[in-house]
């Protein structure tokens, strides 16, 4: 390498020689490094050309503020999850805990309340505050549990997402309504989340998308503009370090867990409007599509890397894939391969870069 | 053991969830290529065996056949499943029949099932 | 064999292992410098010198964990090169390391055969018990080492532990035997019944490398001497024709010439005094000293002599028994890193990078960790700030990179060292614990962490500073403590003192 600089100072011509002397092994590693570091991208770009081809109403309008959408529904819990793979962590209590604050949400707004008779329809400011508790909540027993117990992440939130699991079938079991899908809430509540912001060629574009906007870029503020976002990437960065340069490494954790709980009671607020029910399943392997969306977006389990518009970015494409698939008719089932699959291969790409460099 | 003035790229500590990783990067190249090759595969088959099935639940009424179909599909309205002593109200989308289906406007988006709606009889 | 046991010396005997012309180089530093070392049969060879020498580095180089740049090694007349320490075992080849790597929770004999355990036939995947008790108990019987071989390892206390280990090499037919340290962690009755070991081995014919710092200890067991100083070969000798003050000069050596700054700094008053500071979890025990202002304070010592835990103990990161801590008259706790930061107290680690430096973050934010709560407007980071203060630390540091977002591991060793200490500078403390700064840092850039010391104690800052290189102590400290097994042995004045003092005090208690 060095002595191809030596030889690009001398003049073009030299240089263009020096490239044509670069043995063609070598380019060819460099294109297969290229391609094998950005294979995510590049074969969901020929997907979702390939669909695109096919099926050109994909590209419709109509279809695009579905993608969008979509996207704006799965991006608050990835945005939480972001923050504990930076820790060198995961979180897979993630869905659940959606699954949890759907139904208090669903919960404090239906018309006809079996769970609680008497109670009636929850102002919007009461329900916002409930799921963001109880997000919090179970995000602090995480939290402190891997900054206090130095337990791995994956068995403390495996025990909460268990927690949480049967906390949500006791809590639908609640009054007479034993344990059936909540459905049928209050025009305040769904229309806070679903009603339209604006048209794009009268389709309408939902207003969780603004709230999902304003979620990222008060996370990205977190994450780039404050003392704790710095923490974060310190103490997912080198924890030893970190400790010794005097940050609070436990505070730290157990904040980026409750932030995240914070983030997964938001989803579960806006996921009972936007699907319009709540049951024990819904939120079931949310963290899975947050997870595989954070690592395609280069939030790298190395620890203390990630940027909040690669966590955008990932999440667009797993939607936009998984919206193409189901334009092809591919079976949901499938689907749950392919996105293990993804999330496998994302992690392999992730570890070579790291190899590499080493 | 004393320590030596070390080489920083042979001791840099691999943090993370990769701290344990003793991989090749020619291994993880297959790893990589392999994996890709299943998605690839997974999706083919599933393009191949493309369809979504409407499941009707009569709910103890007549059985009612399911459904094969594409992606944005209408649904055919099936005959009217019967049960003694109810009057059928329709298809629902959920067990509480809250939703109704509507065949004319609403299109297949997966595969799902739909619930029959049953009133009692009046005795009259 | 038992033709050479009358020969200790084994003048007459053949060379088991021949190392010539090693060289290794880590980037900026020549760790290794054409080093040869030549280990007859039934003969102790000593390898000596300070930290740092090479001694580590070279027994690296022969097992594998590190690949030498030149040189060859031949055993018994045939080239070799191990990947691994497995295959340098296989070939006869054996190593009794300073820190144990057992598995504590299993017994004596799964630890002696792990990795070779005894089937009970060759066809059945199964392993037998019995065989490995038998076996092991005739190796233990051979080097009359009392064990019973079913006793789970943690339940034994270190020496036997250590032991088993030698077992484990002798049951591996090892010809060549490398002990680092061995005798760091025993009683005196342990290191005869140890001698004794050695000697029966050397008996047998083995060849036995002994690498220690204990110089009574290299006189009463080895055969040979080998010195090595600053990764370069300076002397192999007959034990027999040395002294322990020729032992010294050899591994001193050098010359002191201007490697070190001008020293300009005034102590002034007192400023931090530390009493009867007593750690929980180390051995570290019943240390008190002062510090003034603007002085460079020294602590010498050998590795293990409780240096670095005494600076861990006065920062907070390791937790205190007892003792009290004075900052400018007033008592200050440092129960955390935190609070130590708060009360203006800076420490730079000895493992810079497992505890120092965020590799992956840039430059800029390793330098603001530690103030970023400086660098703030309102509830939110300024970046205006951040770039300032990041700019006057590196110019300040004189720290070569092209931007300030650099990725902190695209740096030598030297410049990332003047990043951490630009960290601490931008808390503005008071005292700053310095552990081993220029350890791993080539010689042009150490003389710039030397007048970056200098200067800070020009401003009065008191520096608290360890390292296992005598010279350097000596040449920019004012005073020097010196650590021997946990306890302080010793405060000498800089200026009027000698490497061979230091040395003395540091093995009194050790």
């Amino acid at each position: 390498m060095a002595d191809l600089k030596e030889k690009s100072r001398s003049g073009v011509g030299a240089r263009v020689k020096a490239f044509g002397a670069l043995p063609a092994k070598e380019q060819a590693n460099r294109v297969g490094n290229l391609l094998l570091n950005n294979a995510m991208y590049i074969i969901i770009v020929l997907a979702i050309i390939i669909i695109a081809i096919i099926k050109p109403q994909f590209l419709s309008v109509s279809s695009i503020i579905n993608i969008v959408s979509l996207t704006a529904a799965k991006l608050p819990i990835a945005l939480g999850i972001g923050g504990c793979i930076v820790l060198t962590g995961t979180d897979i209590s993630a869905g659940r805990t959606v699954g949890l604050t759907a139904c208090i949400a669903a919960s404090l707004s239906l018309t006809a309340n079996k769970l609680y008779p008497n109670l009636g329809v929850m102002p919007i400011p009461v329900v916002l505050l409930a799921v963001i508790l109880v997000g919090a909540c179970v995000g602090f027993v995480n939290g402190f549990s891997v900054a206090k117990f130095k337990l791995h992440p994956f068995i403390v939130t495996l025990s909460t997402q268990l927690i949480v699991y049967g906390t949500i079938l006791l809590y639908l079991k609640q009054g007479t309504n034993n344990g059936q899908t909540l459905s049928g809430f209050a025009e305040s509540y769904r229309g806070f989340v679903t009603d339209e912001l604006f048209r794009i060629q009268n389709v309408p574009v939902p207003r969780y998308v603004l709230y999902a906007i304003i979620l990222t870029v008060l996370m990205w503020i977190i994450w780039n503009k404050t003392t704790f976002g710095k923490n974060m990437f310190a103490v997912g960065s080198n924890e030893e370090a970190a400790n010794v340069s005097g940050v609070n490494v436990t505070r730290t954790i157990i904040t980026v867990f409750v932030l995240a709980g914070v983030m997964y009671g938001l989803t579960g607020f806006i996921d009972a409007a936007r699907i319009a029910s709540a049951n024990a399943n819904t939120g079931l392997n949310y963290e899975c599509d947050a997870i595989a969306a954070c690592v395609i977006g280069g939030v790298s389990f190395v620890g203390g890397i990630g940027k909040i518009s690669g966590i955008v970015v990932g999440v667009l494409l797993l939607q936009i894939i998984f919206v193409g698939l189901n334009f092809l008719s591919v079976d949901q089932n499938l689907l749950y391969i392919v996105k293990g699959l993804i999330i496998l291969v994302a992690c392999a790409i992730d570890m070579r870069k790291y190899l590499v460099r080493k | 053991m004393e320590q030596q003035p070390q080489n920083p790229e042979q001791t840099r500590p691999l943090r993370g969830l990769y701290r344990h990783v003793k991989i090749s990067v020619r291994t993880l190249n297959v790893v990589i290529i392999l994996g890709i090759a299943a998605i690839v595969l997974c999706v083919l088959f599933g393009v191949a065996h493309a369809g979504y099935t409407v499941t009707f639940d009569s709910r103890g009424g007549t059985d009612v056949p399911s459904q094969e179909h594409m992606y944005q599909e209408y649904v055919d309205a099936p005959t009217p499943p019967t049960r003694d002593g109810y009057v059928f109200t329709g298809w629902y989308v959920d067990e509480n029949c809250t939703t109704a289906w509507d065949f004319e406007t609403d299109v297949v988006q997966g595969s799902f099932t739909l619930y029959a709606g049953w009133t009692l009889q009046e005795a009259s | 064999m038992s033709g050479n046991t009358s020969n200790p010396n084994g003048e007459n005997s053949p060379v088991l292992l021949r190392m010539e012309g090693i060289c290794k180089s880590f980037p900026g530093v020549k760790a290794l410098d054409n080093v040869h070392l030549t280990v007859q049969a039934g003969t102790v060879h000593a390898l000596m010198g300070e930290n740092g020498a090479g001694k580590s580095t070279l027994m690296k180089c022969l097992f594998g964990v590190y690949s030498k740049d030149s040189g060859h090694i031949y055993m018994e007349d045939q080239e070799i090169n191990f990947r691994n320490s497995k295959e340098a075992l296989e070939h006869g080849v054996a190593m009794v390391h300073q820190e144990l790597n057992q598995a504590l929770k299993r017994n004596v004999m799964d630890n002696m055969w792990l990795g070779r355990f005894p089937k009970i036939a060759p066809w059945l995947p199964l392993t037998s018990e019995k065989k490995m008790y038998h076996a092991t108990k005739a190796v233990f019987d051979e080097l009359d080492i009392h064990v019973n071989p079913k006793t789970v390892m943690s339940k034994m206390p270190v020496s036997q532990r250590q032991m088993v280990e030698i077992a484990k090499a002798v049951s591996f037919n090892a010809k060549v035997i490398v002990f680092d340290e061995p005798t760091s962690s025993l009683t005196e009755q342990e290191v005869e019944h140890l001698f004794r070991i050695i000697r029966m081995l050397r008996d047998r014919g083995c060849g036995i490398i002994y690498i220690s710092h204990k110089m009574e200890e290299i006189l009463r067991i080895s055969d040979e001497v080998t010195i090595m100083r600053d990764g370069q070969w300076i002397a192999t000798k007959a034990a027999a024709d040395l002294t322990m003050d020729e032992i010294i000069r050899l591994m001193v050596g050098r010359e002191l010439t201007n490697r070190y700054p001008p020293k300009t700094n005034t102590v002034g008053d007192v400023l931090l005094q530390v009493d009867h500071l007593t750690a929980q979890y180390s051995a570290l025990s019943d240390v008190s000293f002062v510090a003034h202002k603007g002085e460079v304070l020294g602590i010498a010592g050998l590795d293990g002599s409780g240096r670095t835990e005494l600076l861990e103990n006065i920062f907070g990161t390791a937790t205190r028994k007892s003792g009290a801590i004075t900052l400018d008259g007033a008592a200050v706790r440092n129960r955390n890193a935190r609070e130590s930061v708060r009360n203006g107290f800076a420490m730079l680690t000895e493992e810079r990078r497992a505890n120092g430096i965020f590799s992956i973050l840039s430059i800029r934010d390793n330098t603001t960790i530690a103030s970023l709560k400086k660098n703030r407007i309102g509830p939110f980071l300024s970046n205006k700030k951040l770039r300032l203060n990041t700019k006057w630390s590196i110019d300040a540091m004189r720290i070569k990179t092209p931007s300030q977002d650099t990725k902190m591991r695209a740096l030598s060793g030297g410049n990332q060292q003047k990043v951490i200490l630009g960290r601490w500078l931008l808390t503005d403390p008071t005292v700053l614990l310095l552990d081993e700064p220029t350890r791993g840092i080539d010689v042009g850039a150490k003389y710039e962490i030397y007048q970056l010391i200098l200067n800070l104690a020009n401003e009065g800052k008191t520096i608290i500073m360890v390292s296992s290189e005598m010279p350097e102590l000596l040449g920019i400290c004012d005073r020097i403590l010196v650590m021997s097994g946990g306890k302080l042995a010793g405060e000498v004045d800089a200026r009027a003192t000698s490497q061979e003092e230091i040395m003395t005090l540091a093995a009194k208690f050790a």
